[in-house]
């Protein structure tokens, strides 16, 4: 069996070359990049992106290959009689970096050991592919997009670095060194969103992402301390085979009757933590607000980062840990739920923005609510698959758009009004690269029937509508119950029944509903998209005088980036007298190439300032992306048109979903069941998916082409109120600002405050305050008068003449066993009167040694009264009343609680 | 095997990496691309030495550490002690001289601290011991040790005190004698403090840091130094005070038992006092130890302090004097009065969570001094410290003695680049700064990598600190009671708040535009604040990356000190105080250990 691979699965070192290279391409481009030049950079980071590309293809290949060797084995097996099984475990290859951390699990005994250890199966093996692939393009594109920043090798030391930590996190083998990625992934997001700094607002739309994840990240922490703690691991395998920890009741609220305890089981409380920390990262409801502010970040961090891999991580881990996610239909419920609003919501925002990559990120949240539906409902490989096709549609979206930018940007120098659809139209006729391929893309996610998005959006709605989550434990019950009914005396069988009254499950009309959300956001999907598509590329185009007579540059071959690599500054002057010519085409290029310098570099600012008002004199027309930029679209347009067939489940064309069978059948075996006669239904529920696609676009179509715009601003002038709120958002970011972040703010002012005036207050102020009162109290006494002084001598004098004169009658008692002694304070001139209660008292008072002391016993439980008069030298008398109880040793016991037994020695 | 070749096989890395970092630095000084060679191989080498899984290459000594390295702790107190006292004859105006004495003294303490990786670590005992009588007419020993507590620790003050005083003498100009003088006694006392374990000796090394500290303040400090320098020395003072009244307690209590006078922590180690006396004396060593934390509500002095201290001053109060409360509490709080340490620290964690965690970094979030703010940083995170402390689990433990290294490090990286900013402008205001990373790129770089360790990334030593000891807090079952979960989610919320505000920092100081004409010329990073600031960025990933590291030899200690405290605890405290039988004399054991289970 081993000959066919190459090294050996479980010391695939390969998986060192795939997360290597682009950690070496960071650091070389951080460290040496900047003196090294541009060109030194650009090779760097696409030969890393392509050596980590092969290293992944190369190692996919061979998971195949050892797949089917399993396949082949399973087959036998089922042949020769054996248990017949679909699929069996999930293929893996895994390869140990070093040993990260151990920790010590419980109070005592074992430990809980975290590896950096990494692992490739199924699932991660096409995230990975996806990751490298889409990578290497959109390194590829960045290298001309980028191609005049100052900042080039910082850009691509981000980028790479981003591609490393997407790498962690997909191969990690275990939960931490995910979250190792996951942070990581979120920090180069951070890096890449602020990468043009010198903006307040990009800067500000970085740390709202990294806030907004770490609030997921809660979630996170959370999830995996429950794994550990239900599961007594962290590790994928450790998880799956220690998963029936999970079905464990916590209980939330404690009551006096325990029936009326409020429980939950320990997998929906993992699950619903785990969510938060899924709807952080993959932008859901309600932590999504920070992914339309990202689009600050250059486009091809966009188009890598914020729709085609890091927002779909959340997926990526729900679709891990899929058996922990179906143990609890009501967690299942609610990712379902939160897709299926998400989808809905960001759709209706989508509709009315005219910034083109605004529209884009609503677009991107929009779909990763799909993708939570899907996996919300058991469909998780169809989920996947619209992880898998949405990186391809949205990458090509997000890069097409940045062509368009780019363009744009030759003569509107302002970052705003570039990317504003209304300064577009006809660019069709400018940018016929661009627009096949954004055409392509715009049909594929829009749901034109046999695009790649077609199959996996109406695959989701689908199983949205047929699938059923029941608790993995139902069957059985039912079984049970099934037995029951024929033989009433198996002894279990109550409590079958009982069980099974217990176990949660979405009400019938769920799935119609979710649906019909679903169905609704598609539709507003193919309107926005077309929308975009009419106002961008169809129509006339608006953003400055065109000259009529200017050269088309319409072939990305033969425009060239130029890579000046000299001095900034010196780089940026030459633009500026480049652009006085005007209508040179190649000039135009220049020109645009310049904005991203343009819009951080100051000094390159003020060369472009007199640009900005020349729309209205005739210049070149807007030119095609150069090949390097061209070309990654071109090809991500082409998946995205065919990558469908690789889970068309309609045309019973599914090796995808065969491929990630055994990842998912497990859970999908015990969990998901389709309602009853939903087979049947598979052709006839596609048509509303269809007709959302013709509804939308063809909506699209009569508003903005036929209607030229008219209906819709018709309609915004109808309900002002409706336009100007999805404008803004439905204001959630306000309402958020208002909420959370004014009431984090009150918080910390009010500590802020009491840490000054309440604690340092008292502690520090008053303490010292109080001393130098009683300081300047004292001092009054110290004034050096002299007869004030004689005053004190005198006042004192009286007081102890006053204490004096009276008799003190004190006692000090000493006990030994049941004998007590009682001593009397010597005094001047003092005759003592004892009554030990016995009868015998005496009566006459005494004095010397004798009469100072007595002694007696007293027996336990027993009290005795004890009087002792005392008369001084001035006859006065005084008589003092002891008690004395003489109680039984309570038996020794212990007060406190005691942190369980003592752990066993050793470990 | 040849073995030139076996040498290279084995050093490869180191080589590979020096290669490397001999093409770092742009600027073309051999002098800077050979230190950064060596750093960088030292590193790589530090790592696979001391890497827990490594082979032993030479066979365990059969000797014992007290025999292969004696009296290596005292060489560890005296030789800063010893190196300020005889600073004293040098000349004042040699400043150079000066300089490069103090740095040759803490050099030497340096390499003296390089033995201790060659100590055996021995499970549930002091690796090294020396006790010798010291005043016999009152029971006064001079006995020290070194278990899996105090070892990082020592390691951590003798790397971070060079560094401070390094970086110092760019921006200290003036007394400069007196200022390293200090600086030496500082050092000597605060090993000594973590080594002593005679009662006397301990309050003595204790009470010996506050007072160069109070110099470093009060003389080398900015503006309203005098002020924070007695605020610090009132705080601090007062708790010594009860925690003085409750040693000499329980050292007279011993000799009325007893018959005889001790003053150490093995002997008292025996008394079992009643609760009721347990309470009082735990509370007089307890305030001592937190008001040094400091915990919420006696961290005041503590933004006062750093603020107005030196740069150097800062460095070295938040990343090692600090953390001897932290230590004291487990080692002598904790170490004599068990039944009261269990019964308020469940409390006293709800107080680290909420009063330290939570409230430090709602504090931070309003400061607009940088330093200040950084100073209440360290209250949000000494929280964390603190509730693995009280959580009592091997992992919360192991995480704390972790963070207190963690925060160390990166704290003092903080204070150092704040310093750094301070030197050119003379004002931390945030609102004067904004758009510095343009200016000043390496230092923004640093900056960041220090911010994100601080805010707990993984793959940096603040998340490994901070994951020990959260999930301590919430697989510990008994000893926070029934809030255990909950306090660990508020120690997680905490993760939340401190993203907010560091992040707020590194915008407010680096991003934005350039607009304050007063920060158009700012110098990036000097070759002296470089040279400081390498090791503690490579020890942010190195502990991040190999936190096994550190955490290996510390579990040899701290579980069966755990172990040890449930038992004590288990015993119901006594009617009137008792002492102990002492164990009979320790006789060597020749036999191993018997076998564990499976690893």
């Amino acid at each position: 069996m081993e000959h066919h691979l190459l090294f050996q699965p479980d010391d695939w070192t390969p998986l060192a070359w795939i997360l290597g290279a682009p950690l070496f391409g960071a650091f070389f481009n951080g460290i040496f990049g900047k003196r090294l030049g541009k060109n030194a950079v650009r090779i760097m980071s696409i030969a890393v992106m392509a050596v980590a590309f092969a290293a992944a293809l190369l190692t996919f290949f061979q998971l195949r290959e050892m797949r089917h060797l399993g396949d082949a084995a399973l087959a036998a097996a089922s042949a020769k009689g054996g248990t017949p099984a679909e699929f069996g475990e999930p293929t893996r290859f895994t390869w140990l970096a070093w040993k990260w951390l151990s920790m010590p699990s419980g109070d005592g005994g074992g430990r809980l050991g975290i590896d950096a250890k990494f692992m490739v199966d199924e699932l991660s093996g096409v995230m990975m592919l996806v990751v490298t692939g889409i990578g290497f393009l959109i390194h590829l594109y960045s290298t001309s997009y980028m191609a005049k920043d100052p900042g080039y090798h910082r850009f691509f030391a981000y980028l790479n670095l981003f591609c490393f930590a997407m790498l962690v996190l997909i191969l990690g083998a275990n939960m931490p060194l995910l979250f190792v990625g996951w942070e990581g992934v979120g920090l180069c997001s951070y890096l890449l969103i602020g990468f043009w700094f010198d903006k307040e607002a990009n800067a500000s739309a970085g740390r709202k992402a990294f806030v907004a994840n770490r609030i997921g990240d809660v979630g996170m922490i959370g999830g995996m301390f429950l794994l550990a703690y239900y599961t007594g691991a962290l590790d994928w395998d450790g998880i799956s085979h220690n998963s029936q920890g999970l079905l464990q009741k916590i209980t939330l609220i404690q009551r006096a009757d325990p029936t009326k305890n409020v429980t939950v089981s320990a997998a929906t409380l993992t699950g619903l933590a785990l969510l938060l920390g899924c709807s952080g990262k993959s932008a859901q409801i309600p932590l999504y607000v920070w992914l339309p502010d990202a689009m600050a970040g250059p486009t091809p961090v966009s188009a890598l980062i914020h729709a085609a891999t890091m927002v779909t991580s959340g997926l990526y881990l729900i679709c891990r840990l899929n058996l922990v996610f179906t143990f609890s239909p009501f967690a299942m419920a609610v990712v379902a739920c939160v897709g299926a609003a998400t989808a809905l919501f960001a759709a209706t925002i989508g509709l009315v923005q005219n910034d083109i990559k605004k529209v884009l990120a609503y677009s991107t949240v929009s779909q990763l609510g799909f993708m939570f539906l899907g996996v919300g409902t058991g469909a998780f490989a169809m989920g996947f698959f619209h992880v898998f096709t949405h990186a391809f549609f949205k990458a090509a979206l997000f890069l097409g758009s940045g062509s368009v930018i780019h363009a744009m940007h030759a003569k509107i120098h302002d970052d705003v009004k570039s990317q504003d659809m209304r300064q577009m139209g006809g660019l069709k006729k400018f940018m016929p690269w661009t627009y096949l391929s954004m055409g392509a893309a715009t049909l594929a996610i829009a749901g034109m029937p046999l695009f790649s998005g077609f199959f996996s959006k109406d695959g989701i709605l689908f199983h949205a509508y047929a699938n059923r989550v029941v608790h993995p434990f139902k069957h059985t019950a039912e079984r049970l119950v099934e037995l029951c009914a024929k033989n009433p005396k198996i002894p279990a069988c109550s409590q079958a029944q009982a069980q099974l009254a217990q176990y949660w499950e979405a009400p019938s009309w769920f799935g119609t509903v979710l649906f019909a959300v679903g169905v609704l956001a598609a539709t507003m999907t193919a309107f926005y998209m077309f929308r975009l598509m009419f106002m961008t590329f169809w129509g006339e185009f608006k953003g400055w005088a065109v000259d009529a007579h200017a050269p088309l540059a319409v072939d990305p071959f033969q425009n060239e980036e130029p890579l000046v690599d000299e001095p900034e500054a010196a780089d940026a002057h030459g633009h500026g007298d480049d652009h006085e010519h005007g209508d040179d085409a190649h000039d135009a290029h220049d020109a645009h190439s310049a904005h991203a310098e343009g819009a951080h570099a100051e000094d390159a600012h003020d060369d472009h300032g007199h640009h900005h008002e020349d729309l209205t004199t005739p210049s070149a027309p807007p030119a095609e992306a150069p090949w390097t930029m061209a070309v990654p679209v071109a090809i991500l347009a082409v998946f995205a048109v065919f990558a469908g067939l690789l889970y068309a489940e309609p045309l019973h064309l599914e090796p995808l979903g065969h491929w990630l069978g055994p990842v998912f059948h497990e859970a999908s075996h015990a969990s998901v069941r389709f309602k009853e006669g939903a087979e049947k239904l598979e052709i006839p529920l596609m048509i509303p998916g269809i007709l959302a696609f013709v509804v939308g676009s063809g909506l699209a179509w009569f508003f903005y082409v036929k209607g030229e715009g008219k209906i819709p601003a018709d309609l915004a002038t109808a309900w002002p109120r409706l336009h100007r709120a999805a404008l803004n958002k439905w204001y959630v970011d306000e309402i958020y600002d208002a909420t959370v972040i004014e009431g984090t703010d009150a918080l910390a002012d009010g500590a802020a405050l009491m840490d000054t005036w309440v604690v340092d207050g008292i502690i520090a102020k008053l303490t010292s305050a109080l001393a130098s009162g009683f300081g300047a109290v004292l001092r009054a006494f110290q004034n050096g008068v002299v007869h004030v002084y004689a005053a004190g001598i005198a006042i004192g004098a009286l007081g102890l003449f006053v204490f004096f004169g009276r008799p003190h009658a004190d006692v000090v008692t000493t006990k030994t066993g049941d004998q007590y002694v009682l001593e009397a304070t010597p005094g001047l001139g003092y005759e003592y009167k004892w009554d030990l209660g016995d009868g015998k008292a005496d009566q006459q008072y005494t004095t010397g040694e004798a009469a100072l002391k007595r002694s007696f016993t007293v027996k336990q439980d027993e009290t005795k009264k004890v009087k002792l008069a005392v008369k001084n030298a001035f006859g006065r008398e005084v008589v003092r009343e002891v008690q004395i109880s003489n109680p039984k040793p309570a038996p020794s016991s212990s007060a406190l609680g005691l942190p369980g037994a003592p752990p066993p020695a050793g470990h | 095997m040849n073995p030139a070749l076996l040498t290279f096989q084995k050093l490869w890395p180191a080589l590979a990496a020096g290669t490397v970092g001999a093409f770092v630095p742009r600027r073309s000084s051999r002098v800077e691309r050979l230190g950064i060679a060596l750093a960088a191989a030292a590193c790589v080498l530090f790592v696979t030495m001391l890497w827990p899984d490594a082979v032993a290459t030479e066979p365990a000594s059969t000797l014992s550490n007290a025999e292969r390295f004696p009296h290596l702790l005292s060489w560890l107190v005296f030789i800063p002690i010893v190196g300020g006292a005889l600073m004293l004859f040098a000349p004042r105006q040699a400043t150079k001289t000066v300089q490069w004495l103090t740095l040759g003294i803490m050099g030497a303490e340096l390499v003296a601290t390089l033995f201790l990786f060659k100590l055996t670590p021995t499970e549930g005992k002091y690796w090294i011991e020396e006790s010798t009588p010291w005043i016999e007419t009152f029971g006064i020993r001079y006995h020290i040790a070194l278990d899996g507590f105090s070892y990082w620790l020592i390691v951590l003050t003798s790397v971070l005190t060079p560094i401070a005083t390094y970086v110092s003498f760019g921006s200290i100009k003036t007394r400069l004698k007196d200022f390293c003088i200090a600086f030496l006694f500082l050092q000597g006392a605060m090993v000594g403090s973590l080594v002593a374990l005679d009662l006397f000796l301990f309050y003595v090394m204790w009470e010996l840091m506050l007072v160069p500290m109070y110099i470093l303040i009060g003389v080398f400090g900015s503006t309203d130094r005098v002020r924070a320098a007695i605020k610090f020395f009132l705080f601090t003072m007062a708790g010594s005070m009860l925690m003085l009244a409750a040693i000499l307690f329980v050292v007279l209590k011993y000799k009325a038992l007893t018959g005889e006078m001790s003053w150490d922590l093995n002997d008292l180690q025996r008394l079992n006092f009643p609760l009721t006396t347990q309470r009082w004396l735990f509370w007089g060593f307890a305030i001592a130890f937190l008001i040094k934390v400091p915990m919420f509500p006696v961290h005041t002095w503590l933004p006062d302090a750093h603020t107005n201290a030196p740069t150097g001053g800062s460095i070295i109060l938040a990343a090692v004097m600090l953390k001897l409360g932290c230590y004291g509490y487990i080692r002598f709080a904790m170490g004599l009065f068990p039944h009261a340490a269990h019964v308020y620290g469940a409390t006293l964690a709800g107080v680290a969570v909420v009063g330290g965690i939570l409230y430090g970094a709602l504090c931070a979030m309003k400061q607009n001094d940088v330093k200040r703010l950084v100073a209440y940083s360290s209250v949000s995170h000494l929280g964390y410290v603190m509730l693995g402390i009280f959580s009592r689990n091997p992992a919360s433990m192991e995480g704390a003695v972790l963070q207190m290294v963690n925060h160390g490090i990166s704290t003092g990286a903080l204070f150092l680049l704040v310093g750094v900013v301070y030197d050119r402008r003379h004002t931390r205001d945030l609102a004067e700064f904004g758009g510095l990373a343009k200016v000043m790129p390496w230092y923004a770089a640093v900056f960041l990598v220090v911010t994100f360790s601080s805010i707990g990334l993984p793959g940096t030593n603040g998340f490994v600190g901070e994951w020990l000891i959260m999930s301590g807090a919430v697989l510990s079952k008994g000893t926070l009671g029934q809030w255990g979960r909950s306090q660990a989610m508020g120690a997680a919320l905490g993760v939340i708040l401190g993203a907010v505000y560091m992040l707020t920092v590194a915008q407010k100081m680096f991003f934005g535009p350039l607009d304050n004409p007063k920060n158009r010329k700012l110098p990036d990073l000097t070759r002296r604040e470089g040279i400081a600031l390498a090791p503690l960025v490579v020890l942010i990933f190195v502990i991040g990356l190999f936190p096994r590291i550190f955490t290996e030899p510390m579990h040899v200690t701290i579980e069966p000190w755990i172990r040890d405290f449930n038992a004590r605890v288990e015993v119901p405290p006594v009617e009137l105080a008792t002492v102990a039988p002492k164990p009979a004399a320790p006789t060597p054991t020749p036999v191993p250990a018997p076998a564990q289970g499976g690893e």
